[in-house]
């Protein structure tokens, strides 16, 4: 099967000196859901922007559904792939909720009725209807984020990236952005989150870890969220409950039953 | 008392006239010295607003504020003599992403910025520069560095130098660590507390992790619609009663001690605080 997106050989340079991503190659399949997870800087927003064409790559060659990315294709591709960012108040351009949301799908030529069929639906679906007609400087962060969400959902993309858009949020916006991965991915979409939050990862099929430019590892989940030496380099922590298990392990507790239940509840988050 | 707030209420005008009540009938004593509080609640709960009525960037539509025995309330704006610059150095406000804030092209110059405008000598805040980029952990030599070719968390640690170069009292910091990676937001904390515990600072952090909370906090003042629900003890927050009630996480350390104690018939006490905290208690019951 074509994946769903693919970059090989990539890279990317800020300017002269610094290499923002280094030879990077990376296959998603469709409908998988994959954690890119780094240190500050290792390059994981870069790379979430070049997905989108909002960068452009020094070198090497990015397919998004087996089409090129390139200045030609950067409008098709924006439409099978859409993107959360961190900070809510970079993301609202328009008046109000229902305008913010309208802006995104004008820029895809989406007929009025069904337009307003979208907003709608989307706008309940982040439980944001009772602020449909307020502005921005009416909301809260979460509750922008919601909007900017909301706006990314109505797109209909193939591929939602979430580049750490939940870290400003609270508990229950947090949940509430899992449950909409969840959800979506079950629909098919494929889920590119990127995360310094280890809880964030464990439903997800595939981890990737970024390291100063380059992929340092990938695998699946449950084998990367328990190599304690690869995410240690990366300026990571392990799951409370792996972490004590290590613990256990490095002084010799033996506890099969304990060491069996610490590796369930991180499995449940 | 540093800061005392009576009945405080706020209400924001919107456009459309309606007004928002952000804040409703607050009442609050923080000391000068010694506290460390965390301050949670959901977005749009007030938390922010909150703080800001701490150093007088906004005045209370109702009620009184006392900032360091600086009467405020709703005139206060109005009366023009009243001079609120001496309460602002008082007590620091870190803004969320302060890195966004750096402008000067040394780390030095801007540390700097902040004491002069509050009429301290070039010497001298040259000097409290020297001091403050060790406090937040940066080694002096990031001195002539320009602000723009540092990683996020050392940008967010030299505004925070450019805070505590004012010499407040009491230091508040709005979501400090949101976007570090875990090494990061770890260093970080340790900065906030070792300001705490060596320049014995009152030290208040807006935030959304419960880890941080349980962790580091003596005191959690947590808001809901406007409304300071609770103001206590950290250990006593977590029943299972307010977090339905309020939305909260419970803190990973919490929720496995919780768990092992139960699931494993044993008792981890006293009630661990940290991993190490965690991992001793645990070693002691199995042995």
């Amino acid at each position: 099967m074509q994946p769903m997106i693919s970059l090989e050989g990539v890279s990317f340079k800020y300017n002269q000196s610094t290499e923002a991503l280094k030879d990077v190659n990376l296959t998603i399949k469709k409908g998988e859901w994959v954690s890119i997870l780094g240190h500050n800087g290792s390059g994981k927003s870069t790379l979430s922007k070049l997905l989108v064409g909002l960068l452009k790559a020094s070198e090497g060659t990015i397919k998004v559904d087996g089409i090129v990315l390139n200045e030609d294709t950067v409008y098709d591709i924006r439409k099978k792939i859409g993107i959360v960012f961190q900070n809510p108040d970079n993301q609202f351009v328009g008046v109000t909720v229902r305008d913010d949301i309208a802006f995104g799908l004008e820029n895809l030529q989406i007929e009025r009725q069904d337009m307003i069929k979208r907003i709608d639906t989307y706008v309940k679906k982040v439980d944001m209807f009772d602020f449909i007609n307020k502005e921005p400087s009416q909301l809260s962060g979460g509750q922008k984020q919601r909007v900017a969400i909301a706006g990314i959902l109505a797109m209909e993309t193939d591929v939602i990236i979430f580049d750490e858009a939940t870290s400003m949020l609270d508990p229950k916006g947090r949940r509430m952005i899992l449950s909409y991965m969840r959800e979506l991915n079950k629909e098919g979409v494929t889920i590119i989150t990127i995360t310094h939050d280890m809880k964030e990862t464990i439903e997800s099929d595939r981890i990737v870890i970024l390291k100063n430019g380059s992929v340092l590892k990938h695998g699946p989940s449950n084998d990367i969220l328990n190599d304690k030496e690869t995410l240690e380099k990366s300026n990571l922590e392990l799951l409370l409950p792996l972490e004590l298990m290590h613990h256990l392990e490095q002084h010799n507790i033996q506890n099969e039953r304990l060491k069996k239940h610490l590796w369930q509840l991180s499995l449940n988050g | 008392m540093a800061i005392k707030f009576e009945r405080v209420s706020f209400q924001y005008k919107g456009i459309d006239n309606k007004g928002y009540l952000a804040l409703s009938d607050v009442n609050l004593q923080i000391d000068k010295e010694g506290e460390f509080i965390t301050l949670i609640g959901e977005t749009g709960s007030g938390k922010s607003t909150l703080a800001q009525h701490m150093n007088a960037l906004i005045q209370p539509t109702e009620g009184r504020i006392s900032l360091f025995g600086l009467k405020i309330d709703s005139t206060t704006k109005k009366k023009k003599k009243i001079k609120l610059n001496p309460i602002r150095k008082k007590v620091g406000l870190v803004f969320q992403f302060p890195e966004y804030q750096l402008f000067e092209e040394t780390v030095e110059k801007d540390i700097m910025f902040g004491p002069k405008n509050f009429g301290m000598s070039t010497e001298d805040a040259k000097r409290k520069a020297e001091e403050m980029i060790e406090v937040v952990g940066l080694h002096k030599d990031y001195l002539s560095r320009s602000p723009f070719n540092l990683s996020g968390g050392e940008k967010k640690r030299v505004s925070i130098a450019g805070i505590l170069a004012m010499e407040p009292d009491i230091l508040i910091l709005d979501e400090p660590t949101s976007g570090l990676d875990p090494l990061g937001r770890n260093a970080l904390l340790e900065v906030f507390h070792r300001i705490h515990t060596t320049l014995n600072k009152t030290v208040i952090i807006i935030t959304h992790d419960m880890n941080t909370v349980y962790q580091y906090a003596k005191r959690v003042l947590v808001m809901r619609e406007g409304v300071l629900v609770y103001d206590g003890d950290p250990l006593k927050l977590f029943s299972r009663g307010n977090i339905d009630k309020w939305n909260l996480d419970v803190p990973d350390i919490l929720s496995l001690t919780r768990d092992l104690e139960t699931s494993f018939n044993i008792t981890l006490s006293p009630p661990p605080r940290t991993r190490q905290d965690l991992f001793k208690a645990l070693e002691e019951a199995l042995s």
